[in-house]
């Protein structure tokens, strides 16, 4: 329920928020627009001149762009369904009764991965997923199967990104899910157990539509975050090997940290930030629209 | 006039020569430093044995002159973007770290003042400063841009060969590779089998994949980046030869050789995987170290093989010079402390604690070869290099870019050699374009 | 929890265990990485390059010595616990309410305000530090605590929003209305009924806040040199890439995960608890 109050209480309320976000963050955002509609390069200041959309025009007509793009949303389209799969049996492991002490380990367990640090992570997958001194190879080996060189084939660079981002975002949608589904009303939970033996369907028909707004929180945070994944990819590989795993992340740093080209690494973003801003509204409008 | 006269003439002329010497060689850095005792002079260094070698010499500078020096330790890969940024928004560098590649960059943006600003100047310019004893293609190729002298040379490398000595012995070779086509056609076999390889070759998709492994296949073989007109030189048959002999090594290299960075291709040598590397310098205390290297008794050093067009080395290194955006006094001190650093009275303190200097004298003197043994390789190779074995102008860290993703895609097989060459040349030359260098507005620097 | 108050009943016995069995494989997939990790920080370099890796082996801790003694890592983790623990509470106090006004209030623009919120998490961080760089360096704040503090403020306070609104519109209307009868104000509503009761959001907000500070490093990277070097920032700079010191950079990765975990084991139960995320409406 809402009500309404007096503009000076609203403003109490959010108005320190607002501000503080706007000042530290409009700053930087209008410098970016801007270079996106110059050539900038930080080597070459005395050239800076007005270009209107063509930064822009480069971009969209670049394959290399289109390659990066391509690449984050096959990143995004099979990592995502495995952290929802794996994240709600572990969700629904985890509300089931019993097993005080597990749950409370695991659920300790499941915090590590999102608490160490990306790039780390990035360095552990090359000391681990190493073809010669890695114990991933050693584990398979032990399996019977053939060493696998990960970090120098292209496929398998893709596969061990993949891996870690699955590694250490699984535990936040797991945690996420878990708190929906706390938040079914036991009764009836307890009252659709005793109509069906089938677990599935209470999933599907009585607990679902508690999970749909963590499911869009999901979706929206990991989108956001996959079109910004950096740190934990560039220790690991730097994009290597060739393109293999080349995200637009790591093609915007190329761009703008390497080349120094300021002007073009903007256009990128901006583009890259519609893109997010047209995705999340999407999904808003198709999840939420069972739950309103 | 009579003799008495003539004497005391004489006596009078041979007291002033001798006031006039004693004050010409009274210029000390005590004395030239006393106007700029206190002041701090930042810069920034690596993380590499070199630095440490000068960051121990500091505190006898600072005794001497008072004069600060603050450090600040990055990686390479972000040396270059902090300077950069530094200079654009006007920060606190006074002295500019410069990889050979990046002299074009700095000077054509004035951010580094000429040597000679300060060579000139009889208050800061040491007497035995001696240009001429600097290896001349080190001193240009790293300090020089044009005609003129920015820096002097301070992290020195040159591609080396290291060898397991023991692993050749037991293949039946009595000494190393002398010439690529050797390692083709006769290490190589006998050297890769039993899950050892003859070769690796650092490949990664950085700075390594353009400097190691790319031009290191384009010159001895007679080819290059830029011909004359600075245009794209990679369709020609001399480089097409190069890459294409790079490719056909690889299966004497490791799987994955393209995942490969410095520290892989040194590790193995150092487990004893591979028979040889092609490898920096400064990598020889990681080989002779028995913390990290296993083969620190079979150790060889040599220079690199040598192609149809002779022996063109991997060349790299870093100078220092001083930054424009300093103040006048920073200025000065940066330059003594810049010029003290790199003297020939300093150059075996500095070997010895780790670094690799520049000066020829110092490797002529009795006894370093014996005792450093990577000297007599290492002269050897500063020879006869190309200063631009990496075209050094404004537009490389773009140009690198190219090669590094082009390159990586020719050795993985997603494009043939001629494929790659003809996108390599034809965005080079588009860059190279908009930078205006074939419409005259640019001269051809490399 | 109702759902954990229901009795197991018998013949369950089987089934709890294949239970059991798959809570183990989800803790031991987990943790093993970061086994990994401690293992490596307390080999030396020649055994962390061992072919094939080595399980059992003669553990070290010059590791650990050499990087908070020798290389400073000891003040850039106080660092970063500072930066952390202030955006923490500045994101916290200045979300809360506002969060409190988008859940309790009505007003035009709302959802477009609470989205607007949201976005700020959305833009690349590579393409800001720049911008940020220049103006930081402008007004004279490069490679200070407060720098970071400001700018960690564009994500976290979207997370803390995002949260908290939720969690503040799953706590009843009753409990308001009675206190708005009574003549209470919205802020005396805010901090005596509904805050407390929205302690769980708050606190998972909290820590989301905290962990995403700890791990940043891009800004890091940019905005430091030395007085205000963040941890990662630092273990990232032993990447030199010519000599991986392997050892130091796990020690140095173990180290800063260590106050995240502490942080997280004390509010663990609130973990759960307080992300629910808008699952009642």
């Amino acid at each position: 329920m809402t009500s309404r109050v007096r503009r000076r209480t609203l403003l109490a309320f959010i108005g320190p928020s607002v501000l503080a976000l706007a000042l530290i963050g409009i700053g930087p955002l209008i410098f970016a627009i801007w270079t996106s509609l110059h050539f900038y390069n930080l080597t070459k200041l005395k050239q800076v001149h007005f270009t209107g959309l063509e930064n822009y025009v480069t971009v969209l007509t670049d394959p290399i762009f289109w390659d990066a793009m391509g690449r984050t949303f096959l990143l995004l389209g099979i990592a995502l369904p495995v952290q929802i799969a794996l994240g709600l049996g572990t969700a629904l492991l985890l509300h089931q009764p019993g097993l005080g002490f597990l749950k409370t380990l695991t659920r300790l367990a499941l915090v590590l991965p999102m608490a160490t640090t990306y790039a780390v992570v990035g360095l552990l997958g090359q000391v681990m997923f190493n073809v010669k001194y890695g114990v991933v190879n050693q584990l398979l080996g032990f399996l019977g199967f053939d060493q696998i060189n990960w970090i120098g084939d292209p496929d398998n660079a893709f596969i061990a990104v993949v891996f870690w981002d699955v590694w250490q975002w699984t535990p936040f949608v797991a945690l996420v899910l878990l708190a929906g589904l706390t938040t079914v009303p036991g009764e009836i939970e307890e009252a659709a157990r005793l109509e069906t033996k089938s677990w599935w369907k209470v999933l599907r028909y009585v607990q679902l539509p508690f999970l749909v707004p963590g499911l869009v929180a999901v979706l929206i945070l990991r989108t956001a975050d996959t079109l910004k994944l950096f740190d934990m990819v560039f220790t690991m590989t730097r994009g290597g090997p060739g393109n293999a795993t080349e995200f637009i992340s790591l093609l915007i740093q190329r761009v703008g940290f390497r080349a120094f080209d300021q002007g073009l690494a903007s256009a990128q973003a901006i583009i890259l930030l519609v893109i997010t801003i047209v995705l999340s509204q999407i999904y808003i409008r198709v999840f939420y629209k069972e739950v309103r | 006039m009579g003799l008495r006269s003539f004497v005391s003439m004489g006596a009078l002329a041979l007291a002033l020569t001798a006031g006039s010497a004693a004050r010409v060689s009274a210029w000390s850095l005590e004395e030239a430093a006393k106007p700029y005792a206190g002041t701090t002079v930042d810069v920034v260094f690596l993380l590499r044995p070199g630095y440490e070698a000068a960051e121990q010499m500091i505190p006898e500078f600072t005794e001497k002159t008072g004069i600060n020096i603050n450090i600040t330790k990055l990686p390479y890969e972000n040396a270059l973007g902090e300077q950069v940024r530094d200079f654009v928004a006007g920060g606190d560098l006074d002295i500019a770290l410069i990889d050979l590649v990046w002299i074009g960059n700095f000077a054509e943006n004035g951010w580094i003042v000429p040597a000679e600003t300060f060579t000139s100047n009889p208050d800061l310019a040491d007497p035995d400063l001696d240009m001429e004893d600097f290896f001349p293609l080190v001193l240009n190729a790293f300090g020089g841009w044009g005609d003129t002298i920015y820096g002097l040379p301070f992290d020195n490398y040159s591609g080396l060969l290291f060898y397991n000595k023991c692993m050749l012995q037991d293949a039946g070779f009595d000494g190393p590779p002398q010439t690529w086509t050797d390692v083709m056609e006769v290490y190589g076999p006998a050297l890769t089998k039993d899950g050892k390889y003859a070769y690796a070759l650092q490949s990664k998709r950085n700075e390594t994949q353009s400097a190691d492994s790319f031009a290191r296949f384009l010159w001895p073989f007679g080819g290059s980046f830029l011909d004359d007109t600075f245009h794209s030189n990679l369709m020609s048959p001399e480089s097409q030869a190069g890459l294409k002999f790079r490719q056909d090594l690889m299966k004497y290299m490791p799987d994955g050789i393209v995942s490969y960075d410095h520290a892989e291709a040194v590790n193995a040598l150092a487990q004893g995987d591979v028979a040889f590397i092609t490898e920096w310098s400064a990598f020889y205390s990681t080989l002779k170290n028995p913390d990290t290297s296993q083969i620190t008794d079979c150790l060889g050093i040599a220079p690199e093989p040598t192609g149809p067009a002779g022996r063109k080395p991997a060349l790299g290194g870093f100078s220092l010079a001083v930054a424009s955006q300093a103040d006048e006094k920073e200025q000065a001190a940066a330059w003594l402390f810049i010029q003290w650093v790199t003297s020939k009275a300093n150059a075996e303190t500095y070997l010895r604690k780790g670094g690799v200097p520049a000066r020829q004298s110092v490797y002529e003197k009795p006894g370093i070869a014996e005792e450093f043994d990577f000297v007599p390789a290492l002269v050897e190779s500063w020879q006869e290099g190309v200063p631009e074995f990496r075209p050094r102008f404004a537009e490389w860290p773009e140009i690198t870019e190219i090669v590094q993703e082009w390159g990586t895609k020719m050795m993985l097989g997603e494009v043939t050699t001629e494929e790659g060459a003809q996108e390599i040349g034809d965005r080079m030359e588009a860059v190279l374009d908009k930078a205006g260098y074939y419409d005259g507005s640019k001269p051809l620097l490399q | 929890m109702a759902a954990d108050a229901r009795a197991i009943a018998p013949g369950q016995g089987g089934r709890l265990a294949v239970q059991a069995l798959l809570l183990l494989l989800i803790v031991l997939f987990c943790v093993f990485p970061f086994y990994w990790m401690v293992t490596t920080s307390l080999k030396t370099q020649i055994i962390a390059l061992q072919e094939p890796p080595a399980w059992i082996f003669h553990p070290t801790l010059s590791n650990y010595a050499e990087v908070l003694f020798d290389d400073g890592v000891g003040r850039t983790l106080i660092n970063s616990l500072i930066i952390a623990i202030c955006t923490t509470i500045l994101a916290v106090g200045l979300g809360c309410p506002a969060a409190y006004a988008l859940a309790r209030f009505e007003f035009r623009g709302k959802k477009d305000l609470w989205f607007w919120f949201i976005t700020n998490r959305m833009v690349s961080p590579i393409v800001l530090a720049l911008p940020f760089f220049l103006i930081v360096r402008q007004i004279g704040l490069l490679d200070t605590h407060l720098v970071l503090i400001l700018i960690y403020l564009t994500f976290n306070l979207p997370i803390v929003i995002w949260i908290c609104t939720d969690q503040f519109r799953s706590i009843p209307y009753d409990l308001d209305e009675a206190a708005l009868l009574e003549g209470a104000s919205q802020w005396r509503i805010f901090r005596s009924i509904c805050l407390p009761l929205a302690m769980p959001g708050v606190a998972v907000s909290a820590i989301f806040s905290f962990i995403f500070s700890w791990n940043e490093l891009m800004y890091a990277l940019v905005l430091t040199r030395k007085t205000a070097k963040t941890a990662p920032a630092m273990a990232v700079s032993f990447m030199e890439g010519y000599n991986l010191p392997y050892g130091k950079i796990m020690a140095t990765s173990t180290l800063i995960v260590i106050p995240v975990l502490i942080f997280a084991l004390i509010a663990s139960r609130q973990l759960v608890r307080g992300l629910t995320m808008g699952a009642v409406k």
